[in-house]
């Protein structure tokens, strides 16, 4: 034994050490949060709860139902159910995601060409029942009301959610039906 | 031998191919856009371009013939370029609204694309503009995808040989247009849907409502509505029929289809199915449980069993239902109701036709391939139009008359006209006469040729008839008879027009004996998908499943022996007699699967009065008919897509029928006859349709170890693993003479037409779109007589009744006779004709029946 050791043994020095970060930590403020009291926003473009665009234009969803999120999906949990509408255009009659089958890989967004899914900031979305988590087209439209709409949603597609239309020279599609090449 | 070598593999080739089949046939896979199996190569996509050594430029795989030696490149760095550069020219036009459009994801373009296509495009010009056209009830053309490489405008031409459509203006704004402008008038056989590489054209039945890859499950079935058995892909999804599509490859029809079958399956999912068993109570039905019903049957059945006996009780099978259906049927009717009392609404046509020509020639002599025909150097058409009737079996006489066959048309078979070559081929003879010509013919053709003294009783016949010919002056006879006597391979197709004549076993024989002079292969057009099978299973008053005799000791031992209870003595009565024993009050019972004889007989009102003064009728089916309403007690059954089993073609081709979407309200046709049965006290316990093919396999000799994993193998054609039987005829049986003149102004006769069937058709709204009421067809001849326009409304009226229909005329038609579908609610032609018996063939015949027309 040397004589450093020594005395670190004698006047417990590693102990006191410890102490004094205990002691530092005392005066600083705290990490854990009271939730559900105290809450926190989450990470810009993290993935929440799903939603549908809603198309300021016309007041209707932005998606065309061409099922490629569904498509690409690896739990399968999205539904889409189109027909033929008004001046034989396509409709979309259903759009429905099991949430609770939902990995959050957001692929379905990835895959999107046109930006009419998105999964929002919002994670608080726990329930009693099953159904609850079944969420329809009009309920999904709802979240991007609720959660997306204004600033905030277009901040999230500058950052994040680029639809690949945009990188391919995609012409855009407005409710219409007008094809606009880029 | 060719040797040529493909990407340093070598490949072998023994007769003249493109290097593209070569390729192909060595596995190696040249893209392609223009070109199809299907159709003769175009050279116009320019996307099959290959690299071959000594030759300078780049070459089309498509339509460079293999020469020996040839060394081949499929892939290289400028092959890939030159794709890249061609599929960017497509794309100046090609709208990318795949986000849309319904052929995403089996799309041609798409995938080419995908594989060498550039990223971005660098033409900026604005695409072109071609407006949708959405005024077709089947077709949506979306002309801006139109990628112009002439797939639909070939295939109308050269196969369907509709030529319907083509191509319009040129350069960037060739497209494709219907002659008829913005709707089609063609056959509707929906080919071009099949061939468009893009998507160009769409069926509207789908149009919108999911994507390719959306389907569930993908069912390979047969198709419901003719005896040719057309393979089809069912697309199913959430339980719901989404379309039907013909695979290349797959099936006798190899990728083609027709309207019927492409577009009539809506009726499966239709509205005015029967949800429960309903029993009549005081005139009114009520809704039943399936035990009660059960027991009701079995009741009332045992009750006029006991009180009667056996021969009180019939039964009348379905051509639409399976072999399976109709085996259990049998032995139902059989062994529990005790009765050989048993016949089919084939009687009038095929059953008829089929049972007569085998007796004269050996069974299995109307079982010929199809696809056959197409090497035919003569065909002989007579009695019906093949291309309404069996469709695809038209288009293979279509083929033969484009690879240079003599087509010969007696009477008018309206689909084949185009393609007679000269006029002298198309044989018009004097209404309801078509015995005559054929005799005719036969004559004729016996005075240049010797019998082959084969058959003793036929050629006995054959020399009393050419004792006393015919008296008809037919100028072409001599040219027929030499075209005739100088083709190798002969083809006789007979409708079942023939059959529906007084005489109409005069006809029989002729076709049996010109089939055996001339060693011709026969074809009988059957209507229904299962009318070869029926017989087969036994639904004959006289036979016993696999054709066997009914009074011969030794095969009914064999069956007694298996089914463990005794065969009923006497022969049964058939179809026709049976309604004059109802009348009678012979037979006080009547058990009726699938079929609906109020509409499908000639004179309605008497079948229905026959049917009306019944103790007892039972009707198994899936929607109520007019003959269901009729009934005692209805049994809904389960319809074409929700079971399975096995149909029989009329090639004898045996193949599966596959469960593809479940029903809630039926059963099987098969489980409801053996409940039945069993509380009958015939104890029948089958635990699926293979079971009872298991059995039929066992008793039927024709169908003797045929297994359902063989049957889906396909290529099942009977007799796979059985035995032909020859029986001879020592006399042919003949009846008296009844030769008539018609001379009335007009008479009514049957139309077949291509888009309607009856009762399945009926409820397909895809087929009523396309043709929504019944018409009147009229000669122009005619119809300037009675100066009537098209779409005028008459009412027609015989002694029958009377029915306001609009005209349509028809050149085609080139006596005075005028015709009418019997497909429609309440417009059917069977109400207002009226019927003699054919004495030898116990079929109806429907001739001579005057006709008055007035305008409304």
């Amino acid at each position: 034994m040397t004589t450093k050791e020594l005395v670190k043994k004698v006047f417990f020095i590693e102990i006191l050490q410890g102490l004094a970060l205990t002691l530092k930590h005392l005066f600083t403020p705290a990490v854990t949060r009271q939730y559900p009291t105290e809450k926190r926003e989450p990470f810009p473009g993290s993935r929440g709860l799903h939603a549908l665009v809603r198309d300021a234009e016309t007041g209707r969803e932005k998606c065309v139902g061409c099922g490629l999120c569904a498509a690409m999906c690896p739990s399968q949990c999205i539904h889409i159910y189109t027909s033929e509408g008004e001046n034989h255009k396509k409709i979309v009659d259903r759009y429905e995601i099991d949430v609770l089958r939902c990995v959050f890989c957001a692929f379905c967004v990835e895959a999107c060409p046109y930006g009419a899914v998105v999964l929002t900031g919002h994670y608080e979305y726990s329930d009693y029942n099953r159904d609850a988590f079944y969420y329809t087209k009009e309920r999904l439209l709802e979240n991007w009301d609720k959660y997306m709409s204004g600033e905030k949603g277009k901040e999230y597609f500058e950052k994040f959610w680029r639809p690949k239309s945009e990188d391919f020279g995609f012409p855009t599609v407005s409710r219409t039906g007008d094809i606009k090449n880029p | 031998m060719i040797t040529i070598t493909v990407n340093g593999k070598e490949i072998q080739i023994d007769k003249p191919m493109t290097v593209l089949e070569a390729a192909k046939k060595a596995g190696i896979k040249i893209p392609t856009l223009c070109h199809h199996e299907l159709l003769e190569s175009y050279g116009g996509c320019r996307l099959c371009v290959v690299e071959v050594e000594r030759m300078p430029k780049l070459q089309n795989a498509c339509t460079l013939l293999a020469a020996d030696g040839m060394v081949i490149r499929t892939e290289s760095e400028v092959i890939s370029k030159v794709r890249s550069e061609m599929l960017e020219l497509l794309l100046i036009n090609h709208p990318l609204d795949c986000a849309y459009c319904d052929k995403a994801g089996e799309c041609e373009l798409q995938d080419l694309v995908n594989k060498y296509g550039p990223t971005v495009g660098r033409y900026k010009e604005e695409k072109r503009k071609v407006p949708e056209s959405h005024t077709d009830p089947i077709f949506a053309r979306h002309m801006g995808r139109c990628v112009v490489c002439t797939r639909c405008v070939r295939m109308c031409d050269t196969v369907q040989g509709a030529s319907a459509i083509s191509m319009i203006e040129r350069g960037g704004r060739t497209r494709m247009e219907p002659f008829s402008s913005t709707s089609f008038n063609c056959e509707y056989c929906g080919n071009c849907l099949t061939v468009c590489p893009v998507g160009a054209i769409l069926s509207r039945l789908y149009i919108h409502s999911y994507r390719p890859w959306q389907v569930d499950k993908e069912i390979k079935t047969i198709c419901p509505y003719c005896g040719v058995g057309c393979s089809l892909f069912v697309q199913v999804r959430d339980n719901s029929i989404k379309r039907v599509i013909p695979k290349i490859g797959q099936g006798l029809n190899n990728g083609l289809l027709c309207s019927r079958g492409r577009f009539g399956y809506e009726f499966i999912e239709s509205q005015e199915r029967l949800k429960s068993p309903l029993v009549k109570e005081k005139g009114k039905f009520k809704q039943s449980t399936w035990n009660e019903a059960f027991h009701f049957v079995a009741g009332r059945l045992m009750e006029i069993r006991e009180l009667h006996g056996g021969k009180a009780i019939a039964g009348i099978a379905s051509p639409r239902c399976t072999n399976e259906d109709n085996y259990v049927f049998q032995k139902f009717m059989r062994m529990a109701c005790r009765t050989n009392n048993i016949d089919s609404i084939s009687r009038i046509g095929f059953a008829a036709a089929q049972k007569y020509i085998e007796d004269l020639l050996g069974q299995g002599v109307t079982s010929n391939i199809i696809d056959g025909l197409k090497n035919s150097d003569a065909i002989l058409v007579i009695g019906g139009d093949p291309t309404a009737v069996n469709p695809i079996l038209g288009l293979a006489i279509r083929a033969a008359a484009r690879n240079g066959a003599n087509v010969i048309v007696v009477g008018n078979a309206k689909g084949l006209v185009p393609i007679i070559r000269d006029k002298t081929l198309r044989i018009i003879h004097p209404v309801f006469r078509e015995a005559d010509v054929l005799e005719l013919l036969l004559t004729n053709i016996f005075k240049t040729q010797d019998v082959r003294a084969e058959k003793p009783a036929i050629d006995k016949r054959i020399k009393e008839l050419s004792e006393k010919p015919v008296k008809m002056d037919i100028k072409e006879m001599e040219k027929l008879v030499k075209i005739l006597l100088g083709s190798n391979s002969i083809s006789i197709v007979a409708g079942m027009e023939l059959v529906q004549r007084v005489d109409g076993h005069r006809s029989l024989f002729a076709i049996a004996a010109l089939t055996y002079l001339l060693e011709a292969r026969l074809f009988l057009l059957s209507e229904k998908p299962n009318e070869q099978g029926l017989i087969d299973m036994g639904c004959l008053p006289d036979m016993l499943p696999g054709g066997r005799p009914i009074n011969v000791g030794d095969f009914k031992h064999k069956f007694e022996a298996a089914w463990k209870e005794s065969i009923p003595q006497d022969k049964g009565i058939t179809l026709m007699e049976m309604i004059g024993a109802i009348r009678n009050k012979d037979i006080k019972a009547l058990y009726i699967m699938g079929e609906n004889p109020v509409f499908n007989l000639p004179n309605g009102h008497y079948i229905r009065e026959a049917l009306e003064s019944l103790d007892f009728l039972v009707v198994q089916d899936i929607f109520l008919t007019e003959t269901a309403e009729l009934a005692d007690v209805v049994l809904p059954a389960l319809g074409w897509a929700e079971k399975d089993g096995t149909y029989t073609n009329l090639e004898r081709r045996v193949q599966l029928l596959k469960r593809a979407i479940d029903s809630s309200s039926g059963i099987e046709d098969w489980k409801i006859i053996s409940e039945i049965s069993s509380i009958m006290g015939y104890e029948m316990d089958y635990s699926s349709a293979e079971k009872i093919m298991e059995e039929i396999a066992k008793v039927s000799p024709l169908y003797r170890d045929l297994t359902y994993k063989e049957i889906g193998a396909g290529d099942c054609l009977w007799p796979y693993h059985g035995e032909p039987l020859r029986g001879e005829l020592n006399e042919v049986p003949v009846a008296v003479d009844i030769t008539q003149d018609y001379k009335a102004d007009f008479y009514l006769a049957i139309e077949k037409p291509l888009f309607h069937s009856g009762t399945l058709s009926r409820r397909a709204s895809a087929l009523r779109k396309i043709c929504p009421e019944p018409t009147l067809k009229i000669s122009p001849q005619h119809a300037g007589k009675l100066k009537l326009k098209e779409g005028d409304r008459v009412n027609i009226s015989t002694a029958q009744g009377t029915i306001s229909v609009p005209v349509s005329i028809d050149a085609s038609i080139t006596d005075n006779r005028v015709l009418l579908s019997n497909n429609f609610e309440n417009k059917g032609v069977f109400n207002l004709l009226n019927f003699s018996l054919d004495k030898v063939t116990k079929a109806p015949g429907i001739e001579g029946c005057e006709v008055k027309i007035e305008r409304k």
